[in-house]
């Protein structure tokens, strides 16, 4: 299969969010490769993605898990070399994989040459690269991000003796855009990458570019600028090419990203993750409900995508207190797994391992409108490890087999850069992807079905929603409509088995085909259509007039 | 043949929809239309404040088919559905409210049961009875009323008031004492608008063959207080800030009064038999929050009218008082009702003596016992009158004192109580 | 001569032993009738019994003061009354078709009206009794309604009501059996008919004022009575 052309290939996507260095390893040396990755894009082909989003895998004293960056047209040495990622790209391509990659631009890691230089002296050419200040009393009131390890968003330079700015880790000191060279040397860098090939980027925290006194430094207009600017460069050089906002926000305030279209093509919805899982545990709708009411139309050709885990922390700061509360309360109870106000814990922990709270989550993540994302791992089921430092409980090799390492590694497993899970629930020995490929019932088997089924309905990944609200608020029922294309979504958010009579009248005459099994029921009529559910189960219904 | 089921379709369906749940506040909007909204926001606002992740229902229980007061109160709370998120304030779940309407003009009974049977099939934890007229409904007294229940485990909350001092003489000095110095339980607001009581009571209630009893239909939350204190449940008070006025017609006939709550009184004296008759000395129940006030407020009240139907009652009725009281009693009650106004007094003893006769007529049944609960009205108004002249100018610790007293006495004398109920009846002609 | 006596002596001594042996069988089956009556009425009066004790007719008689009138008249509760009523009734009736057997002149004839007599007889019996019950029920409601709502006369009131309900019962019950049906009727009407018309007409012309003050002081009364005493609960 190769890649069609298409420049709106992000709305029907199913993305696969990985780390190199988590998933396989070529050379022994305990840490994943893009030569190991690239082995196993078969996998990836039979999973049914369709894309696949690499975390930072560039030249990094790793310090924020590559995000705090020290050469952006590279790739670090741990995980191959630029040959390795050509490669890959092309094995990817011509599997019908896309790739998006990272691109920070809102910092760079204290390593970078560009800081390096510009900390060297106050003449330098790049001083003017970063943000500077005598004093750490400018921008007043801008919250601190990582508020469990950083005091401020000002670290002292001992070098040039004045302070600089920095949102995230004091090692990562903001660049300033304010500056126009700032701006050329980041579209420099894209274009190296969009020239070998990849098929979009993933902007990370692109809300704090740019920094004015009197503000929260936060989605300010000259950003929007900046990366309307972006844009206009990659649809008229790179027509196709996507880029992915990261702005953990409320989705009134990530609208303004996606500009008339002219801006991102797509951003995540931070705020619905946090809240799928609180409707589950709260057998209610209603935070589901309240939080797609609230986000806006975005243009045509842009996309929410949307995820139940990712490699951070699950976040918790686009929820109230109480919310945050209850989250605590039910997914972490030891506090352990919290940090950064959020919770770092993967999908089948927090689920207790049921088979059907995990295939819910899965459903409404590709039911519900968006472009879905899969976090490596989740779909086998994988555990964490909380007692890894910051969020590295969530990052641990894949497990391939029951072998050595799980199949991730022949090297000593004291080299690993991370352990395997092996506990009795979690370990290799039971989650394993070879293990779940023999298995005909397995997690893997039934999510491999899950996107076939997905892939093959355009409504999912561009239809609208509307939602049937029925009387019992357990059940969250929507119809999705693309065309001619018309899909009843039925969701059993509890526990034990219920009943819903759902208002389908408009809907009358048509026949709802049940659409893993391919089977009929009975038609609309005149009256509430009553369905019976079990525990967490749902419904995907074709609806056909016939 | 099916027999007639008491829970209408609608209300099943509507009960379907909501599932189980922690909480459940219940109300009946008969004759209160006007204020069935201002009483649901009430209700959830304290949801909202207090009990934001537990799963809550508000019961409606109205009479026929009043489309408007149905659409007011049925239905989920759906903030979204709003467009407005209240500020400082969030709920974690849907809210419900559910509408029972009930043909015709459901009575008290009617209401409760309706409450219980929802309260059951719902499993709630924590129940709640509120009155949607009454002007003291506020979040905090739901509230108050859930908390011990729900958090603490009581199976049955009666309220607290802080009140005129001249305000419920009739719970002062009839219903409580009585059902204090019988039933073993100090709880002074035997008969309010307001109550809690726990899931399993709730269900001990509903299965209870009782509802077709007058007594239960007048005033049924006397009677889930005792069927509490009979099945040895944990009972308390919580105190709800100042008592409601009482609405105009309602609550202010005297003699109503007596009949839905005397007469429920001796009836239930007549039905727990068991459970007075051989029960030891009162003790007390927990209170949460402040424990009852008393104001001086000033009050208007006509105090020589009052002795005067006391004085015309006793005289015109004295052939049917010859029937219920004990001829001593009987006679006492000839002398002093020849006195002078301002010498007047209603000793509590011999107070006790004529509500005990009563009690014990009332079990022989010697005349019609409505008409037995009725003919109580003159006596109520001499004690009534007795009791304001003595306490016109006495402060509330005094008054305080004096209705401890006053309970002590129904305690002395219960032995005389129980000596005549067991004694056979002679007729007098 | 004394061939004459003698054979007309054998003549009536004939006859004599015929009607023995003519009335004796009667009097046997008279016997039996009376005996399998007396066994009848017992069975009657049990089951009777069983069933009123089901329907709970002793407390109902309680609640409407038919048992007090009862306990006046030494009589005992309504259930037993009504069982041993019942088998007094089946066993005199059997009495009566057993003297009725005997075959007695006259006799039948005489028990023929008694039989067509009695149904009135229980009629009225019935009448007087609930027009006692009703009217001592009536005329206390009424006393009690009066006291309570400070009426000034209270015992006239119930003194009325229950005159006029004995009255009704009465005429009820003369014209049940049958006594002077006409007078009692006329008379009654005429009592009564009058009594209302004097009423209406005291009431609507000579007494506008005070039926006006009457109606006043009612209404006012029940306002000035809900404010003027504390609230009992």
């Amino acid at each position: 299969m190769t890649l069609e052309k298409d420049n709106l290939w992000y709305k029907d996507a199913v993305i696969y969010q990985l780390h190199v260095r988590t998933f396989s390893d070529s050379n022994a040396d305990g840490i994943g490769d893009f030569a190991g990755l690239t082995q196993r894009l078969d996998y990836l082909e039979e999973l049914g993605i369709t894309a696949i989003w690499l975390l930072p895998f560039y030249p990094s004293p790793l310090r924020d898990d590559g995000y705090d960056i020290a050469d952006y047209t590279s790739v670090h040495a741990s995980y191959g070399s630029l040959e390795d990622f050509k490669t890959f790209l092309a094995e990817a391509h011509r599997r019908g994989l896309r790739i998006i990659i990272e691109m920070v631009l809102n910092h760079t890691s204290d390593q970078h040459p560009w800081f390096r230089e510009a900390r060297s002296s106050r003449e330098n050419p790049r001083r003017d690269w970063y943000v500077w200040s005598e004093t750490d009393t400018r921008y007043q009131g801008v919250p601190i991000v990582f508020v469990d390890t950083e005091t401020s968003n000002w670290a002292w330079d001992p070098i040039s003796k004045s302070y600089y700015w920095h949102r995230f880790f004091s090692h990562q000191p903001d660049l300033n855009f304010d500056n126009p060279a700032v701006f050329e040397a980041v579209w420099e860098v894209m274009k190296f990458w969009l020239n070998l090939g990849v098929d979009g980027f993933r902007l990370d925290a692109v809300a704090y570019l740019v920094e004015r006194e009197g503000t929260l430094c936060e989605n300010l207009p000259e950003t929007h600028a900046i990366i309307r600017e972006l844009r206009k460069r990659l649809d008229l050089a790179y027509p196709g090419a996507m880029l992915l906002a990261e702005a953990n926000q409320w989705p009134a305030d990530v609208r303004a990203y996606f500009g008339d279209g002219d801006e991102f093509h797509a951003a995540f919805h931070f705020p619905l993750m946090p809240r799928m899982f609180m409707a589950v545990k709260l057998e209610d709708r209603k935070p589901i409900i309240e939080i797609l009411d609230q986000t806006p139309e975005i243009p045509e050709s842009c996309q929410w995508f949307i995820f139940l885990r990712n490699h951070d922390e699950l976040t918790l700061e686009m929820v109230t207190d109480v919310e945050r509360d209850y989250m605590y309360d039910e997914y972490a109870t030891d506090k352990t797994m919290r940090i950064n106000r959020g919770i770092r814990r993967r999908l089948a922990p927090m689920m207790d391992n049921d088979r059907r709270q995990i295939e819910l989550l899965n459903g409404l993540l590709m039911s519900m409108p968006g472009t879905p994302i899969v976090y490596y791992g989740d779909e086998i089921g994988m555990g964490d490890n909380i007692y890894l430092g910051d969020r590295n409980g969530v990052r641990t090799p894949m497990q391939w087999n029951s072998a050595l390492n799980a199949g991730f590694s022949l090297a000593d497993p004291e080299r690993l850069y991370a352990p395997v899970i092996s506990n009795a629930v979690y370990g290799y020995q039971a989650v394993n992807a070879d293990s779940q490929k023999r298995s005909e019932h397995s997690l893997l088997r039934w999510m491999k079905s899950l996107l076939q089924v997905r892939n093959a309905f355009q409504v999912f990944s561009r239809g609208t929603i509307q939602f049937l609200n029925p009387s019992n608020h357990r059940v969250l029922a929507y119809m999705r409509q693309f065309g001619e294309e018309t899909v009843l979504v039925v969701n059993n958010l509890s526990s034990s088995a219920q009943a819903v009579e759902l208002d389908v009248q408009r809907y009358k005459g048509y026949i709802p085909i049940e659409m893993f099994g391919r089977n009929l029921f009975p038609r609309f009529g005149n009256s509430p259509y009553l369905l019976t559910l079990g525990p967490y189960q749902f419904y995907w219904f074709q609806l056909r007039r016939i | 043949m099916a027999e007639d089921v008491f829970l209408s379709d609608d209300l099943l369906r509507q009960l379907m929809s909501v599932g189980e749940v922690d909480l459940l506040v219940g109300m009946s909007s008969l004759h209160a239309a006007n204020t069935v909204s201002h009483a649901l926001d009430e209700i959830e606002e304290s949801f909202q404040r207090n009990f934001v992740r537990q799963r809550v229902v508000i019961v409606n229980v109205g009479g026929g088919d009043n489309d408007e007061d149905s659409a007011r109160a049925k239905g989920h709370d759906n903030l979204a559905e709003k467009g407005v998120r209240v500020p400082g304030i969030t709920s974690l779940r849907t809210s419900h409210r559910v509408a029972a309407n009930v043909p015709g003009s459901p009575s008290p009974g009617i209401a409760l049961r309706t409450i219980l049977a929802a309260a059951d099939l719902l499993r709630a934890r924590a129940c709640a009875v509120v009155s949607p007229a009454a002007s003291n409904l506020t979040p905090d007294s739901v509230a108050n009323l859930l908390r011990p229940v729900y958090r603490e485990k009581f199976d049955f909350v009666a309220p607290l008031y802080t009140r005129n001092k001249y305000q419920g003489l009739l719970a002062r000095n009839l219903l409580y004492p009585m059902s204090r110095a019988l039933f073993g339980w100090g709880i002074r607001e035997l008969f309010s608008e307001e109550w809690a009581f726990s899931g399993r009571l709730a269900a001990l209630c509903l299965n209870q063959d009782v509802w077709h009893e007058e007594a239960i239909q007048a005033r049924p939350e006397a009677w889930m207080a005792i069927s509490a204190m009979a099945s040895d449940f944990r009972c308390c008070q919580a105190f709800l800030g100042e008592k409601s006025q009482a609405t105009k017609g309602l609550g202010r006939d005297i003699v109503e009064v007596l009949r839905q709550t005397v007469g429920t009184l001796f009836w239930c004296l007549e039905t727990r038999q068991s459970l007075w008759l051989d029960s030891g000395r009162s003790q007390s129940v927990p209170t949460f929050g402040p424990a009852h006030e008393l104001t001086s407020d000033p009050t208007d009240l006509d105090r020589h009218r009052i002795f005067e139907m006391f004085r015309s009652g006793v005289t015109e009725l004295e052939p049917i008082l010859s029937s219920i009281l004990d001829p001593e009693t009987h006679s006492e009650i000839k002398s002093i009702v020849s006195l002078e106004e301002g010498k007047f007094r209603f000793k509590s003893g011999l107070w006790v003596r004529t509500l005990y006769d009563f009690a014990a007529s009332y079990h022989h049944a010697v005349i019609n016992r409505d008409h037995l609960v009725q003919a109580l009205a003159p006596l109520y108004r001499g004690m009534t009158y007795s009791f304001l002249a003595e306490h016109s100018d006495s402060s509330p610790a005094e008054m305080e004192t004096a209705s401890e007293t006053l309970c002590g006495e129904f305690e002395l004398q219960k032995p005389y109580l129980m000596e005549r109920w067991k004694a056979k009846v002679e007729v007098k002609s | 001569m004394r061939q004459t006596i003698l054979r007309a002596l054998e003549q009536v001594y004939g006859n004599l032993v015929h009607m023995i042996a003519e009335f004796l069988p009667r009097f046997l089956v008279m016997l039996i009738i009376i005996v399998i009556g007396l066994l009848v009425a017992f069975v009657l009066k049990y089951i009777l019994r069983a069933l009123l004790g089901l329907t709970k007719l002793d407390r109902v008689s309680d609640d409407a003061g038919a048992s007090r009138v009862l306990r006046m008249a030494h009589l005992p509760p309504m259930t037993e009354l009504l069982s041993r009523s019942i088998f007094w009734v089946t066993w005199i009736g059997f009495i009566l078709v057993g003297l009725s057997v005997l075959g007695v002149a006259g006799l039948q004839e005489q028990i023929s009206r008694l039989f067509q007599f009695l149904p009135e007889v229980f009629v009225a019996i019935l009448i007087l009794f609930l027009g006692a019950v009703i009217a001592n029920f009536l005329s206390r409601t009424a006393l009690l309604a009066a006291v309570n709502a400070g009426h000034p006369s209270p015992k006239i009131l119930s003194w009325s009501i229950r005159f006029v309900i004995w009255i009704l019962a009465i005429s009820m019950t003369l014209e049940e059996l049958g006594v002077a049906r006409r007078t009692v009727i006329s008379a009654f009407s005429i009592i009564f008919g009058a009594t209302m018309l004097g009423l209406a007409i005291a009431f609507g012309l000579g007494g506008q004022d005070l039926a006006r003050k009457c109606l006043e002081r009612y209404l006012g009364d029940t306002k000035k009575k809900e404010e003027k005493e504390p609230q009992p609960l």
